[in-house]
């Protein structure tokens, strides 16, 4: 009889612990929805994170949403510590999130590749798309920016290769032709930075300052200064119309900027 | 029906409506308030939030309207107004490595006001692991100078009118050099 009533509060508790915990994570999930009902990182929204958490800390979302605001705001050690976290309960979401993070907003280049290969490790034959582009696309900027030539042409190469086989080559991002064309110029290798160059150009239309800029210096270094000078004049008006490489809250890799292509047209002038 | 009939059931319509917008509100307000306040370490301020007393080079500095600072980034961009690379040109050109070993990030928060005046500083530092870290006061006085010296900004443009905004300098450093200047 004792033994059956040992049993029974065990259930009981186990029952009121399974509830309470149900409980807890319904009203995280209201706390997070409320979260999202205010401008990231006001005081409204960080709280309603901070009680997701509290509720829930097993959620990786409200872990990584707390820590956005930071990572915009120039406020790191924030950021990293909420984002890490996120990362250690779903590392498959995250780790490639993290990875662009750390290349774009800190250019901490060998952490983001190392973020990327751990995701393929965790995903093995299969190419993630962390924020809408292949790993292999975010590595080859990656390796850029590392000045490592032959591996972001690597990483370049495989992820062109791929989009174009399995969906043409209208649909690769054009800005994997601008990087891989910039990887081939910085290495010295003007023929193959002009096919990735015109490439870019073609799927843009000819309106794109960046592919316009690089195509002068690749033919003001052929000693074609009045070919060169016609296609600066178009990357200055292509660049005055919007129509240039450029990212949202951070600049871009390899940026450029008006004054790069006035001083380019400069030097072109002078040498007519 | 009658003028006094229907001034009666307007008046319980407007009345109920009332009512309704009061409880939304006091329900609001709890959710606000309570339901959805972390019971540890709830925040009273806006991430970017920057706290004038304890800032640098606060005195004289004002802002436009302390209650609407937006961010460098919306809609427009609040930027240095010789450029990206007027800026990278005027930190890397005064800027001297007096033989520093540190690495890591500066980071330098700071307002550019609706006339494109800056002040307001509050400097963050972090390891190369985004970790809290004191870097060499002569490294970090030295650079906040130079940022400080940076004066006329194209202030944030929202809605018709030239507005506040923070704006972040980060600087990424190993063994003393500047080695990236973002965002």
């Amino acid at each position: 009889m004792e033994t059956l009533q040992k049993y029974c509060l065990s259930l009981l508790v186990t029952l009121l612990l399974f509830s309470c915990n149900k409980d807890n994570k319904e009203a995280s999930l209201r706390s997070l929805k409320f979260s999202q009902l205010h401008y990231q990182g006001t005081k409204a929204n960080l709280n309603a994170l901070a009680k997701a958490i509290e509720l829930d800390a097993t959620n990786e979302d409200p872990w990584r949403e707390y820590s956005i605001p930071f990572l915009k705001r120039g406020i790191p050690h924030i950021w990293k510590k909420h984002m890490d976290k996120a990362i250690e309960r779903n590392a498959k979401e995250w780790q490639g999130y993290r990875g662009y993070n750390y290349l774009w907003f800190y250019r901490d280049y060998k952490k983001a590749i190392a973020d990327f290969n751990a995701l393929d490790t965790i995903t093995p034959n299969f190419i993630d798309a962390p924020q809408g582009h292949s790993v292999d696309y975010w590595r080859g900027i990656a390796y850029l920016g590392l000045n490592d030539y032959k591996n972001s042409i690597y990483y370049f190469d495989k992820y062109i290769d791929k989009e174009t086989k399995e969906t043409g080559e209208d649909w690769v991002e054009m800005t994997g032709f601008l990087f891989r064309g910039i990887a081939h110029y910085e290495n010295k290798n003007d023929s193959l930075a002009l096919l990735s160059i015109n490439k870019l150009l073609k799927y843009t239309n000819n309106t794109y300052a960046d592919g316009n800029y690089y195509k002068a210096l690749i033919l003001e270094k052929r000693n074609n200064n009045d070919e060169a000078l016609k296609f600066i004049d178009i990357a200055i008006t292509n660049y005055k119309d919007g129509y240039y490489n450029n990212r949202p809250y951070v600049e871009t890799l390899r940026q450029i900027y008006m004054e790069d292509l006035l001083l380019l047209k400069e030097r072109l002038t002078k040498k007519k | 029906m009658n003028k006094k009939k229907i001034l009666k059931i307007t008046s319980w319509v407007f009345g109920v409506l009332i009512l309704v917008v009061l409880c939304f509100y006091a329900y609001y307000n709890y959710l606000l308030k309570h339901q959805h306040l972390p019971s540890e370490g709830a925040v009273n301020h806006p991430a970017d939030y920057i706290n004038p007393e304890k800032a640098l080079l606060n005195e004289g500095f004002e802002v436009c309207n302390e209650q609407f600072i937006c961010q460098y980034y919306n809609p427009e961009r609040a930027t240095y107004s010789e450029g990206k690379n007027g800026l990278r040109n005027f930190v890397l050109s005064n800027y001297k490595n007096n033989s520093y070993t540190d690495s890591g990030y500066l980071n330098i928060r700071f307002v550019i006001n609706c006339k494109g005046e800056a002040g307001r500083y509050i400097i963050h530092e972090n390891n190369l692991d985004l970790e809290p870290q004191v870097f060499n006061k002569d490294l970090v006085s030295q650079l906040f100078k130079i940022t400080s010296k940076l004066k006329k900004w194209n202030p944030n443009y929202v809605r018709d009118e030239y507005r506040d905004s923070y704006i972040y300098i980060s600087y990424r450093i190993e063994n003393g050099n500047i080695t990236e200047i973002l965002p």
